[in-house]
Formats: structure tokens, sequence, C-alpha cells
């Protein structure tokens, strides 16, 4: 509760500071639009603003989603397979350094200018930090939990979901957190360097056209929604995951 | 061994990161000050219609008036604007339309002169599609942005062909115009492209590709496609500076106009154009590099009209220079 308190008087800190800075007239309202602007564009494009995001969020759901079944699959037979887990270890290094932005004209050219190409986006910005952290969870298993499991008669699966993917779950819920960052990022960039096509765009989509038709104040309300929907998905679900799972088990801090 | 190695790279690092990178590219790029020059601070534009900027660059015509030049690259028109609103620009070329949307909002600019009227055409590969009305949902128009020329001209047509001016916003994709030619090319996804030259030009050499719809149809007239903007600080602070600009620019319109031949001898390395299809291009039926400013309030009164714009210019002072109202002059007697 204390922690929620402390978040607050930040936030009420930065939203004190920002209106101050509109209104010092140092710089043209055009730069820092006051927050009455802000909140009132907010709430004259409410339902673009929310079929916007509804639509980001569902190319990230499904990107995501992907990227999740993708991860395990290889981190899995990464743990267990040699040859895969050098493959993987080397692809991984490859491919992640690379900002996912970078391969966009690539993947308008394999998947046109449509939403197959922010999907494949968001998979690979989401897919190799989610690989890394799940595989390193995987490895991080002590070999003592293993053995108590091999001697209880588990085996292949069953050792996986009984034994390894609860061991593992703080490692696994950083990458998720690391990979739904990415996923956001990346669907938001690559709608904003080639914008989506008008009747299906995201969010952002959404703030590219504030941008060239100069409404700052509605791009702000954009940015808004996305900070808000960043801290609902951090603060409240994979939050909520952390208490009923290690937080109970006491495997974190 | 290893720690030095890793020592190294970071000091390295740490170097390139507080002096920046000075490539061979970027110190060619810098002009040598002039003796007592006044600054300018230019958007570095590239693409057919910026041909005269080209010019004046490479013949030094700013140089000649005194001007020391800062050429500054954007990505995109919006950064070049975003630039002007936020002082770190002094000069810059744009559509009519752009411009009048950032005036609108407060960008404290002004037309300083015409620049140039240039074909923009409504392309197309598909036999279904021989008009406007043939595109249905489904269809998807690639334009360079929103609220650009193209966007507004194929606005003005939706309008007075079906009846609504955003009848064709769901359709259109945003697309820098090397990607959408490529896209239009591969006949990929995209089935129509409102483009300009060189892209319009490449385009329509293709077997099968038409224009479905001219800019001048769209507008119902000449218009200037893209105008030189001065912010009103420099205007009001640098009068010599301003005059310069406008002397540099009109120089090398008239040059262009009176040795293409060489003009594309010039830029055909920058373009990556052979001379030859270069200076095909420069005299397209339709080109005309001139100073003289088109279409400014006709667009501001669509653009009112349809709610592109919150406003109109009351006169033409209020968003262009005196030189620029001295050449459309002020006939007395009849309307």
């Amino acid at each position: 509760m204390a922690k929620t308190m402390r978040h607050l008087v930040i936030v009420v800190i930065l939203i004190v500071f920002w209106e101050l800075l509109a209104r010092s007239g140092w710089y043209p309202p055009l730069l820092f639009p006051p927050l009455r602007d802000i909140l009132r564009s907010l709430s004259i494009h409410k339902q673009e603003i929310l079929y916007r995001t509804c639509y980001s969020i569902s190319l990230i759901g499904k990107g995501f989603s992907v990227s999740i079944g993708v991860a395990f699959l290889l981190a899995g037979l990464a743990v267990f397979y040699k040859p895969i887990s050098e493959g993987v270890s080397t692809l991984m290094g490859i491919m992640h350094p690379l900002p996912a932005i970078a391969i966009l004209p690539i993947a308008l050219l394999w998947f046109g200018s449509g939403n197959r190409s922010i999907i494949a986006i968001i998979i690979f910005s989401s897919l190799w930090p989610l690989i890394a952290n799940i595989y390193n969870g995987f490895r991080s298993v002590p070999a003592t939990q293993l053995e108590v499991g091999r001697n209880l008669g588990l085996k292949g699966m069953n050792l996986m979901l009984k034994v390894m993917l609860p061991a593992s779950l703080p490692h696994i819920l950083t990458g998720l957190r690391i990979g739904w960052a990415r996923a956001w990022q990346a669907s938001v960039a690559a709608e904003m360097v080639f914008g989506a096509s008008g009747g299906e765009g995201g969010i952002g989509w959404f703030l590219y056209k504030k941008r060239f038709m100069m409404e700052i104040p509605g791009a702000f309300a954009g940015l808004t929604i996305i900070i808000i929907i960043g801290i609902l998905v951090e603060n409240i679900i994979l939050a909520y995951i952390e208490n009923n799972t290690i937080k109970k088990w006491k495997m974190a801090g | 061994m290893k720690k030095l190695l890793i020592l190294f790279l970071l000091a390295v690092l740490v170097t390139i990161s507080l002096t920046g990178c000075k490539g061979k590219g970027e110190t060619a790029d810098q002009i040598s000050p002039g003796e007592k020059g006044y600054k300018i601070r230019i958007a570095e534009q590239f693409g057919l219609v910026y041909a005269p900027l080209m010019i004046a660059r490479e013949k030094g015509f700013f140089e000649k008036y005194g001007l020391d030049v800062e050429w500054k690259r954007f990505g995109s028109g919006g950064a070049a604007r975003e630039a002007l609103a936020s002082g770190d620009l002094d000069a810059a070329f744009m559509g009519i339309p752009p411009f009048l949307i950032g005036w609108d909002k407060g960008v404290p600019a002004k037309v300083a002169l015409g620049y140039v009227v240039s074909p923009v055409s409504l392309v197309t590969y598909n036999p279904e599609i021989r008009s406007i009305k043939d595109l249905k949902p489904g269809y998807k128009i690639a334009l360079p942005s929103p609220g650009s020329v193209q966007h507004i001209l194929l606005s003005m047509a939706a309008e007075r062909e079906l009846g609504d001016p955003r009848a064709l916003d769901d359709l259109l994709v945003a697309l820098p115009h090397p990607d959408g030619a490529a896209a239009m090319i591969a006949k990929k996804d995209i089935h129509a492209h409102f483009t300009t030259p060189p892209y319009l030009f490449e385009e329509l050499s293709q077997p099968g590709y038409v224009e479905i719809l001219k800019g001048t149809e769209a507008f119902g007239g000449e218009f200037s496609f893209n105008v030189g903007l001065v912010t009103l600080k420099y205007h009001d602070e640098n009068p010599q500076g301003y005059a310069a600009f406008i002397q540099g620019v009109n120089e090398a319109i008239a040059w262009i106009n009176l040795n293409k031949r060489e003009a594309a001898k010039i830029l055909s390395p920058k373009f990556n154009l052979p001379e030859d299809k270069l200076y095909k291009y420069m005299t397209w039926e339709g080109m005309n590099y001139t100073t003289a400013t088109y279409g400014l309030l006709e667009f501001a009164e669509f653009m009112k009209k349809t709610g592109y714009i919150g406003r109109l210019p009351k006169d033409l002072s209020e968003v262009a220079y005196e030189n620029v109202l001295a050449v459309i002059g002020k006939r007395e007697g009849g309307q």
C-alpha cells in the first residue's frame, strides 16, 4: 500500500511539473500542451482511441502468443538436446541485438504493408527475450530438485510441467515482462514508421495521424493511453500472477 | 588480455558517443563559414521537385548573396515542420496543405515563395479501377501521409465524385514515396498510389499502369505543389538573410529553366538516374519550376470547409510574406 502511495506521489509531482512547464510560457503550447487540452482531446477521440487500442492489443495478442509458444518449444527442446541448444544460442546471438524496427523494410517486402508485417515485427521483437529468459530459467533449476522429481517417477512432459516450469517461473515472468514491453514498442513503432491503413490500424496509426495533422494534444492523449495500458498490465496482470505463484511459494522476496 | 580489450572497446564507445562520428559524407557537407555571411538553416530535401534547391547548393547560389547555409536533414516533411515549430530550422519546402495545417496549429512560418508546379497523380495497375468510384473497401491506396497534398487532392476528388471528402480515408496506407512505388511495381497489397515525380514517371513507364486522377483535375486548376517557408523570427530578425535566400532560390530556378540539359548532367549522379532519363523527367509535361504561388487560398477554403483546419486566413498577408503579396498584386475594380 505504502508503495502504491509513493508511486502516486511521484505521478502527481510529474503532472504538476508538466502543467507548470506548459503554463510557464517558455515553450509554445504547440510543444507542451497543457493537461486540459490533452484531456479534452482524450474525450473527443475516446471512441477512436478505444477502437485503436483494442486493435493494437489484438495484434499484440496474436503475435505475443505465437512468440510464447515458439519460445517455450525452443527453450524446452534446447534443454534436452545439446545441438538444438547450440543452434538456439547462436541464433539468439545474431538476432537479439537487432532492433525490430530495423527489419521493417524486409517485413514489408515479405508480408506486405498490412497487419501481417506488424505481427511479424511483434513476434520478432518479443521472441528473443522470451527464449533467453525461459531457457535461462530452465537451466537454473537446481539439479537436486530435478533428481527429487525423477525419484518420484516424473519423466519428460510431467517433469517439465511439475518441476521445471514452477522452478523457473521467476525467469519466465521476467521474460514475459520484457517480451510484452518490446511487443508494445514494436507495434507502435512499426505503425508509426510505415503507417497502417486507415480502416485497420492500432494506436501507433492514431499517433501517426495526430502527428501529421499537428494535433499535438491528441498525440499526447495517445501516449497517455499507452502508458496507462503498460501500467495496468505490469501492476495488475503480471503482479497478480507473481503474487499467486512465486510470492506465495516464497521464491522471490 | 581480455580486460584490455574490453577497456579498449569501452574507450572507443565513449569517445564516439561524446564526439560524434565525422564521416566522410558529413565533412563534405559542411560549408566553410563565409567571411561575414548571414547564417540560415535550410531543410535538405530530396526529390525531383527539389532540383532547384540541389542546383542552388551545387552552383553556390546562396553563397553568392552572402548566405552561410547550414543544411539540415529530416526523415520526413512532418519532421521538418516540427523543426520549424521548435526553432531548429529557418526555411523548409512543403506542400500547401501541410503548411496550412501547421499554420492553423500555430507554427510560426509563412510562405516566402512558390517553388514548383508538378504533376501528381493517382496511378493504378488494376484494370478494374478506372476512376475513384471503383475504389471499394478492400482496395488500398498508398500516399505519403495524412494531411499531405496527395491526401487533400484525393479528398477534393472524393467530395466532388463520391459526395464525401472522407469517403476514401479508410483505404489509405501511409507509405513514403519509394516504398509506395516498390509496393506498386511488386503489385503487392497496394492497388493505387498517389505520387509525384520521379516515382510517378517510373510507375507510368511500366506496361498497364495508368493515371486515374490527375492533381489538376482534383484541384480544378494549377496549384503550387511545393512552397518555400521561412519562420517569422528569421524573416523579422534577418531581412538581409531573408532577401538573400529568396534571391538564391530565384536564381536557381531561373538557371534550371534555362539550362535543363546541364542541370540533368549535374544532378544525374545525385538521383542515381541516367542523364537522359533525368532530362526527360525534368521536362515532363506539366513540370514547372516557378516562384509564383498558385492555389494558396483555394486549398485553405477547402480545408476549412472539410475540417482539416479550424480557421481561414483573413487575407493572404496572414500566410505569405510581402514579396509573395507583391507578385500576386491587388487588382482594383471588380472582383
